[in-house]
């Protein structure tokens, strides 16, 4: 399937419909998408933070109770990112910080997933102060970077439509 | 009034409408200094609210550190924003109260804090820091309804 007859097959339906149709959608989806990155971040620079040694004396296995947290915001966003997505695919599509935006999300999400097999366990057997383990200090300023990267290439997306 | 058109029509206002890149780069600080000093506001309610209880509030501290930078962030790059159409904001009731959600939840922020350091019952600080995560969230949600309701 190339990126046309996705854009095609994204741009009908009831979603979209309603995306179109509906003024309020649109500012009610993007309130979400705002409140889920808050969430979502928020969760992370409790968890990267404690890892980081930034806030050494949040114990590290609670610390680990806001990764549902930051996955539930992030499921939020998927869904209020693919409403907008089908508002209009024809544009998203192709607009260039969309694309990088997507592709960094995906590269955060293998991060995540170093993160869960690689170090998780470890990291859990941590005392309140100790230190964590190097691997998983640059697992942690990666994903702190690359959802920054996420969220500015997100609000540039109206600019980069080229 | 004349204060504000000054402004709208002085060095920073004349930047941030007339610079290609100056707007998105400096919209795109504000989105992020949100997530950053949002993020740590609500997970400091959500903790008092009686998540994660393992954690210590107090350490939560440093966190706030983090927090702050993100205010920081989100004041300069508002400041400019600001600039862009002062005269149209100001006067927007999404833009007054947004400032004063935000004024009321960074002060309850502090007070939440204070009410768990003072040891108060936990009632007490459960409301407190579900008033202080309703501000934070009224003032997103405005802020992203400026760019809708201008009246």
């Amino acid at each position: 399937m190339n990126l046309e007859s996705l854009a095609l097959w994204l741009g009908q339906g009831f979603l979209h419909d309603q995306m179109v149709d509906k003024f309020w959608m649109f500012p009610m989806m993007e309130t979400f998408h705002f409140i889920g990155l808050s969430f979502m971040f928020g969760a992370l620079l409790v968890i990267d933070g404690r890892v980081l040694g930034i806030g050494k004396f949040i114990s590290m296995k609670e610390a680990m109770k806001f990764i549902p947290v930051a996955i539930v915001a992030f499921a939020v966003n998927l869904i209020s990112g693919f409403a907008f997505l089908t508002s209009d695919p024809g544009t998203y599509l192709y607009n260039i910080g969309f694309q990088w935006k997507i592709g960094l999300i995906v590269i955060a999400g293998f991060n995540a997933l170093w993160f869960w097999f690689g170090e998780h366990k470890q990291l859990t057997q941590l005392a309140d102060g100790q230190e964590a383990p190097f691997t998983a200090k640059i697992i942690a300023l990666g994903s702190i970077v690359l959802w920054v990267l996420v969220i500015i290439l997100g609000r540039m997306i109206p600019y980069t439509d080229f | 009034m004349d204060l504000l058109l000054w402004y709208e029509n002085g060095l920073v206002g004349t930047f941030i409408r007339e610079s290609i890149w100056g707007y998105p780069i400096v919209l795109s600080s504000h989105a992020v200094g949100m997530a950053t000093v949002l993020g740590i506001a609500l997970m400091l309610c959500m903790r008092v609210l009686g998540f994660a209880r393992g954690i210590t509030v107090t350490a939560f501290d440093k966190l706030f550190t983090v927090g702050w930078i993100g205010f920081a962030i989100n004041l300069i790059s508002g400041i400019i924003l600001f600039a862009g159409s002062a005269s149209l904001y100001f006067f927007q009731w999404t833009f007054q109260l947004k400032i004063g959600a935000i004024l009321v939840g960074g002060i309850l922020l502090k007070v939440v804090m204070n009410a768990v350091r003072a040891n108060k019952s936990e009632s007490t600080q459960k409301l407190l820091a579900a008033a202080c995560m309703l501000c934070w969230l009224v003032g997103v949600i405005t802020g992203r309804l400026m760019a809708y309701i201008t009246a």
